[in-house]
């Protein structure tokens, strides 16, 4: 043959053995990187515990500022939630020829933040234990829920998105559990047989597969869209200067696709080097996240820029007492939020020197969720504190106990990485196999480049 | 029986000296916060005596201005609660508040322009006697709770069953909160605005009445009558 | 044994051009399009080796199920309006923006559980008890050519079409396409 496929030269096995490393050798690392999320967030659970025991007076809560850093790590994990979802599913539909191997990390990082997220709205109710409340199902407290308060929306957009992300995250691994399956042993094998829902790779089966996982992605893409707009509108439905804005939901989405593409860079640069796979998550990947991650960095500045303006120029005494908070009170707040989600990304990443440096995007990455999460925090806090009445307003600073929830978060979506990719498939096995098996070599002229087959659109049908 | 309870404070005769407040935290079992949670803007009273410096040519005056819940008849406390645990109570008009039903998601607290909504960040504690002057007429609220001021419902409810056990409408001052039954120069008034002949019906028609942030649309049953210019005042 | 469990000739190929050759040699046995497929680890195009003539209609009880979903938001908060019309912010108690985004989420949420469920079911997927026809090698690179046919003669001669085309391990086994 003269055109060898790539998939030929890796070698079946081989590949799978590279890729799902993680779920085949548990190292020492692995047991102490565990053990020690999982105290930081027994910790946090702890804590919890204590402020549920005690009361919310624990928290650096008050009035004006009814809303604190719960809502606000509310915002950022769900915000940080969105970007994985949409841009596999952006990818899969586009056919992106570079998808593959950011697939799964990034539904998966959906899953768990959306996980952590949730959590939040929940922890941060004062009789926490009355959460129920909320649910519409018949009950003897004579009790409905009432659907025209935005946090209804909220839980029924949250619920969606969640249950939709597991599904998604579930169904774009099937054929990767079934590989893993005919690979394993034990009780890994009893797992994955169960898990692959009897998956052969029959043509009729794929066929009806690929139309599923179409499906599917065309569906979650709208989701993901209405979920961070009604997390925006719980605050643009408010009569509060600040968040009662029309331009907030599409803002809301924006800088949660921005923060969740960094959020996929930092955690694929974590896969590639602890995993070490250098092979498959290339250089080419980051710049490509890189270039998308650029996008959005003007997009949210421009975003930021347009709603700054309309307060700035019309001056309304409510609205501008709290932009002159930002050049006041919380000035390195604001600065912060400024430097870590423009100044610093937009010139860092133009250059293309960046984008190709693996440790330089992980930066980048981190910076911009450092931005992000000042971001939230300017949203939620100055516009309670400079509430229309001026004899509350008042500070906000979190305590110990809203400082160990940060960590504590952190830790949670950190372990529930690592026990993922103990247990299941971290690398989108299948979807690399099938890009490998359809690059080829090309001769054009003296040179050789890869080239990939795709069917004309509408003739795989 | 339908009622449309308001409240008119005149700014004229309020001296700022606080006492409505006392006889509110008395009333209505207000948990007493402390020095220090006051200072982290924790204090549960119901009715607080906002004050501004305004300057006058070369003097400096301070302006008082006790802020109750305003019932707003559009309020937007109610509408953004899950759990409809504040509502708008049809019978009397007044922005109710269900403490059962309240799981503390604290949204009508910053829907409210006034910040009139107070939260029960701790289970509040009456030390020996204290306990003794609870009010048995309303509950003691516990922790995680959003409460406000009720226009001291109880009183309403009591002076509306005394009427319909003796067969006859309300009358006009027959139901009078704590704030303005203390009020020293009284400032405060009350009353039915269905009630075409009660003081407030009356008052509203002054020249002299504005309400608080009328321009969001909130409809305020609180309304105040404006400090007059000139001499003596 | 299920009804749908037949006789079926399996071998195993290394490459698509082989595997292309063996499934044309079965379809000239005569065995009809429908009873030759493949089981590959990667999806190969349709046409390769084997084509799937079945349509695909799963999609449509997709968009069924997103229908029964948005009647079911707009069911929920209309019936909520009329178990508790209690009133706020002096408000209508029938209230146009919530319903759509319940209908909106909910009928999202129908559509994505029905695309997993007629997913599965179209795929013939969590059938557990039903013996289907597999080798485990194919995720060493193998693609494997099946064919269903009648016990005896026809078998035999499929069987031999498939050795022919450079298959191993041509064998036959009962169980389901």
């Amino acid at each position: 043959m003269s055109e060898r496929h790539h998939l030929e030269r890796q070698g079946e096995g081989g590949l799978y053995e590279t890729l799902s490393r993680s779920n085949l050798v548990t190292t020492k690392g692995w047991y102490a990187a565990a053990g020690v999320l999982f105290a930081l967030t027994a910790a946090a659970v702890g804590v919890f515990l204590y402020m549920m025991a005690t009361g919310l007076g624990v928290t650096g809560l008050s009035r004006p500022v009814m809303w604190g850093t719960m809502i606000i790590l509310f915002v950022f994990w769900i915000g940080l939630s969105h970007s994985g979802t949409l841009i596999s599913a952006i990818l899969r539909i586009t056919q992106a020829g570079w998808r593959a191997p950011v697939l799964r990390g990034a539904e998966a990082m959906t899953v768990f933040a959306l996980m952590v997220g949730g959590l939040f709205p929940l922890m941060h109710l004062g009789r926490n234990w009355r959460f129920y409340y909320m649910i519409p199902y018949p009950n003897e407290r004579m009790l409905w829920p009432n659907f025209r308060s935005p946090l209804l929306w909220d839980m029924v957009a949250i619920s969606t998105y969640l249950t939709g992300s597991i599904l998604f995250l579930y169904f774009g691994m099937i054929p990767d559990l079934a590989a893993a399956r005919d690979h394993a042993t034990g009780w890994r094998k009893k797992l994955y047989t169960f898990l692959a829902a009897g998956f052969r790779g029959s043509h009729s089966e794929w066929r009806r597969y690929h139309v599923a996982s179409t499906l599917f992605a065309v569906l979650i893409i709208p989701v993901a869209v209405s979920v961070h707009s009604i997390v925006s509108w719980d605050f643009a439905m408010a009569m509060v200067p600040g968040w009662h804005s029309t331009i907030f939901a599409p803002y809301f989405v924006a800088g949660a696709i921005y923060s969740g593409i960094a959020g996929v860079i930092t955690v694929m640069a974590f896969l590639r080097r602890v995993f070490r796979l250098e092979h498959f998550l290339t250089v080419r990947h980051f710049d490509n996240l890189g270039k998308l991650l650029l996008t959005m960095t003007l997009i949210w500045g421009y975003f930021y820029f347009s709603e700054f303006l309309t307060t700035w120029y019309s001056r309304l005494p409510e609205d501008w007492e709290l932009i002159s908070s930002y050049g006041t009170h919380y000035l390195p707040l604001f600065l912060v939020m400024l430097t870590c989600n423009f100044l610093i990304p937009l010139p860092a990443l133009c250059l293309s020197k960046v984008r190709r440096s693996i440790p330089a995007m992980f930066a980048v990455s981190l910076v911009v969720n450092v931005g992000m999460f000042a971001e939230r925090a300017l949203i939620v806090v100055p516009s309670l504190a400079r509430r229309n009445d001026p004899s509350v307003w008042l500070g906000y600073f979190p305590t110990w106990v809203e400082i160990s929830y940060i960590v504590g978060s952190v830790s949670m979506f950190a372990l529930l990485y690592v026990l993922f990719s103990k247990l299941l498939p971290v690398m989108a096995i299948s979807d690399i196999k099938e890009h490998l098996f359809r690059t080829t070599d090309r001769s054009i002229g003296a040179a050789t480049v890869p080239s990939v087959a795709q069917e004309e659109e509408g003739e795989g049908e | 029986m339908k009622h449309k309870w308001a409240m008119v404070i005149d700014m004229d005769r309020c001296t700022g000296c606080g006492a409505c407040v006392v006889a509110c935290v008395a009333e209505n079992n207000t948990p007493t916060a402390g020095e220090e949670e006051a200072g982290k803007g924790r204090l549960m009273q119901w009715l607080r005596v906002s004050r501004f410096w305004k300057k006058e040519g070369e003097d400096t005056r301070a302006i008082f201005v006790p802020t109750p819940c305003m019932h707003c008849e559009k309020a937007p406390c109610e509408i953004v609660c899950p759990v409809y645990a504040t509502y708008h109570d049809e019978d009397d008009q007044v922005n109710a508040m269900v403490y059962n039903r309240c799981i503390g998601t604290r949204y009508c607290a910053n829907n409210c322009p006034y910040s009139v909504r107070v939260f029960n960040w701790w289970n509040h504690q009456w030390e020996k006697p204290l306990d003794e002057q609870l009010n048995p007429d309303l509950s003691v609220r516990s922790r995680g709770v959003m409460e406000k001021c009720t226009y001291c419902i109880q009183r309403i409810r009591r002076g509306k069953e005394t009427a319909l056990k003796e067969g006859r409408k309300i009358r006009d001052g027959e139901v009078v909160p704590a704030c303005a039954q203390t009020c020293p120069p009284g400032a405060i008034l009350f009353g039915d605005l269905l009630d075409p002949d009660s003081a407030v019906s009356r008052m509203v028609k002054d020249p002299r009445l504005f309400k608080l942030m009328e321009h969001l649309g909130t409809e305020p049953k609180t309304a105040y009558l404006k400090k007059q210019k000139g001499p003596g005042r | 044994m299920s009804e749908r469990s037949r006789t079926v000739v399996i071998g195993l190929f290394d490459a698509v051009e082989e595997a292309g050759a063996a499934a044309r040699a079965l379809r000239t046995l005569p065995l009809p399009e429908a009873d030759i497929t493949t089981i590959s680890s990667v999806a190969l195009p349709d046409g390769a080796v084997v084509s799937d003539p079945r349509p695909i209609r799963f999609p449509w009880a997709v968009a069924l199920f997103w229908f029964v979903g948005a009647v079911s938001g707009a069911g929920l908060t209309l019936y909520s309006y009329l178990v508790y019309p209690l009133v706020t912010a002096g408000k209508p108690i029938a209230s146009v923006p919530p319903t759509m985004i319940v209908t909106y989420e909910l009928a999202m949420l129908a559509a994505l559980l029905a695309t997993l469920v007629a997913g599965f079911l179209s795929i013939g997927l969590a059938r557990y008890r039903a013996r289907k026809v597999f080798d485990p090698r194919i995720h060493e690179g193998k693609i494997a050519v099946c064919a269903a046919v009648e016990p005896g003669e026809q078998a035999l001669r499929a069987a031999a079409a498939l050795k022919e085309a450079g298959g191993a391990e041509v064998r036959t086994e009962e169980g389901e396409l």
